[in-house]
């Protein structure tokens, strides 16, 4: 993008249609995919075009966008986050048991789970370990601790979360708001923060980072630490909704939340982050489910169905993209 | 953590290396977590101290079949994961039994086998002419064989063949002949990878993809072969525990991370470039022993979980520091990388 370097002279408007295109097809191509979707659930379902039929539809969505913006900020710096949907189920089992008995000591928890991503970030700093292996060596230690609070999923969340996923306006649907807040704060922390631009630098160029006079270890701390608050609050709504804890509950959400982001034109080698491309691949997954249950597919099928999906997304990604750069 | 260090630092490496004269091998801190929770099983319970060995070797050699796939595939370098394995592992369980009940244990070993390649097949098409990320393309194949395994599995409901049970229970002077035939495999893993063109260049591919490229390694070969051994090893080790446990949906579940787990401890370099095949073994062992102990203990599985992610964690960064020297000393584990520059993150261009 910064050919001023060579060259003073600004790009000319064709070139930077072009970089226009490369940068933002990814999404794009997802958004195609969530709109085909989308159709063909309201051609089986005309109900859907309504406020409740939305809020149903969108519902699940929620947690999902919320966890995605989180991977996408890790993978922002270039790493991987494996422990989500562990930390995610184990979120909602908190506020399930702890949050609800005593609440202090519930916040005191999730403020815990906060120190123990920053201290993740600071070892993957410091020691050079790959992120994929001390996340993963995590998942298990959420897994584990959901267990040791909630061996079977129960619990009840408490009021006032409750009271969140109740909140039905007759106007909007709920789900889209929440969608939209979460978006819209990844968009300002990844995108319009200075924070974002260290983050992005350290993904993309860390010894420039470094150079410029940045630490790199703080930057990726508070990188985690603000990833670490979105799971937080995925986990929280995911309670809302389903009222109760469950470890298992999100499980799926580790690799969902990395598909969506690569869906949303994300890389894993870092220095990217497309905030509203993260929120259009989550919610793209996110029907895929749904429409497979409106449509009547065999239970057994759609994970299947969903599989292939999420390939055919991706192959169309990286077709655009050759076309468009050659 | 370097997969290419530069010239002066190799050869202050080599001169390291041969004042010491033996070097600390990779697994070496593996084989010092075996020993020292086979020393706590002894403390522990009574009976002969070769018990929990033995009984720790009928359940290891699953987890090595399946690590040694994910080793092989997270030897092509950074960005190479196989996360399709449980789901791979679940299904061909039930192959297995669907085929041997009607053709022989054999015939159903081999068709596992074979339902695992094409699983495999399924990634290597994503990866290779898609290219997907192998994350995504290795998810998106566990999501098509789920499917898959659901459908079988409300098509059968028999159990595995008497002949392959009476075989993944024989024991040979005591030891499991599985345990023996997947130690055979090893070696023959570890030989194929340090004295043929094709061990040679996965090992090239994962020190740098780009110059195996330049030096006329089929990349791509090589790529695809990997994953679809990945998937082979899966799929027998399904066909061996449906003999061994029994068939079911989840069979697999546990094997996705576990692999990935035993490989790290294993010695493996997880940024690819260095299979340490022995290593198995010992992360494997480690991981049936340490369950083995915390059971006797009577630790519950949450607990069980968090101290074995706890060890995958500490494992990694105390290895992060030793592993490359074959030298760990209090002050490198408290002082960190001197320079914060990443010389080794080395990125997958994709």
């Amino acid at each position: 993008m910064t050919s001023s370097t060579i060259t003073p002279t600004l790009p000319d408007a064709r070139t930077r249609l072009k970089v226009t295109a490369v940068h933002g097809s990814p999404a794009l191509l997802s958004l195609i995919a969530m709109v085909v979707i989308f159709a063909v659930a309201v051609a089986n379902q005309p109900g859907i075009l309504s406020v409740p039929g939305l809020t149903l539809m969108l519902m699940s969505a929620v947690p999902l966008v919320l966890a995605t913006q989180a991977q996408m900020l890790i993978m922002s710096v270039g790493d991987i986050d494996l422990g989500i949907g562990y930390l995610v189920g184990f979120v909602t089992v908190i506020a399930a048991t702890v949050l609800q008995s005593s609440p202090l000591l519930g916040i005191l928890i999730l403020g815990v789970i906060v120190i123990a991503y920053a201290a993740l970030g600071a070892i993957i700093q410091k020691r050079n370990v790959p992120s994929i292996i001390v996340t993963l060596g995590m998942s298990f230690v959420w897994l584990g601790l959901g267990l040791q609070f909630l061996p079977t999923p129960g619990g009840e969340a408490p009021a006032w979360l409750a009271a969140i996923g109740r909140w039905r306006p007759d106007w909007v649907p709920a789900p889209l708001v929440f969608i939209l807040v979460a978006t819209l704060l990844g968009w300002l922390i990844a995108r319009r923060s200075r924070l974002g631009t260290r983050m992005r630098a350290l993904g993309s160029s860390p010894a420039t980072l470094e150079k410029l006079g940045w630490s790199l270890t703080r930057t990726r701390v508070l990188t985690y630490v603000i990833a670490a608050a979105l799971i937080i609050a995925a986990g929280l709504m995911l309670a809302s909704q389903t009222r109760s804890g469950d470890i298992n509950s999100a499980s799926n959400f580790t690799l969902m939340t990395i598909a969506a982001v690569i869906l949303g034109g994300g890389n894993f080698s870092g220095g990217r982050a497309l905030p509203l491309g993260a929120t259009l691949g989550a919610v793209t997954l996110g029907l895929i489910t749904v429409l497979l249950s409106l449509i009547n597919l065999s239970s057994s099928l759609q994970s299947a169905a969903q599989g292939l999906i999420v390939l055919a997304v991706l192959a169309g990604r990286v077709i655009t993209e050759r076309a468009i750069r050659s | 953590m370097t997969t290419t260090l530069p010239d002066t630092t190799s050869q202050n490496l080599r001169r390291q290396v041969s004042r010491s004269r033996a070097t600390w091998p990779a697994w070496g801190w593996s084989l010092i977590g075996v020993i020292g929770v086979w020393l706590c099983i002894i403390a522990v319970s009574s009976g002969s101290p070769l018990q929990p060995l033995n009984q720790a070797l009928t359940l290891a050699p699953y987890l090595v079949l399946v690590a040694l796939g994910q080793m092989l595939v997270i030897t092509l370098g950074p960005g190479n994961i196989d996360v399709s394995v449980g789901a791979i592992i679940s299904m061909t369980a039930y192959v297995s039994v669907a085929i041997s009940s009607s053709m022989g244990p054999a015939a159903g070993i081999a068709a596992a086998t074979g339902a695992g390649v094409a699983a495999a097949a399924c990634s290597v098409i994503a990866i290779l002419v898609l290219r997907v990320p192998p994350i995504i393309a290795t998810l998106a194949t566990s999501l098509i064989v789920a499917s898959a395994t659901l459908l079988l599995a409300d098509a059968n409901r028999s159990g595995a063949a008497p002949a392959l049970r009476d075989f993944v229970n024989a024991r040979v002077a005591g030891i499991p002949v599985i345990a023996i035939l997947v130690a055979l495999v090893t070696v023959a893993v570890a030989f194929a990878l340090r004295r043929t063109t094709f061990g040679l260049a996965v090992i090239a591919t994962g020190q740098s993809f780009k110059a195996a490229g330049k030096a006329g390694i089929r990349v791509a070969f090589v790529t695809a072969v990997v994953y679809l051994l990945s998937g082979a090893f899966a799929g027998l080790a399904g066909a061996l525990l449906a003999a061994f446990i029994s068939p079911s949906t989840v069979l697999g579940t546990s094997y996705m991370l576990d692999s990935i787990a035993v490989v790290v401890i294993g010695g493996t370099l997880i940024a690819g470039g260095r299979p340490v095949p022995i290593g198995l073994w010992t992360g494997a062992m480690f991981f049936v022993l340490l369950s083995g102990l915390l059971n006797l203990v009577g630790w519950s599985v949450g607990a069980q979980n968090i101290l074995k992610g706890v060890l995958v964690v500490l494992v990694v960064v105390i290895s992060s520091t030793a592993t490359k020297t074959g030298r760990s000393t209090w002050r490198r584990l408290l002082e960190g990388r001197r320079t914060s520059t990443p010389i080794t993150k080395e990125k997958t261009h994709g």
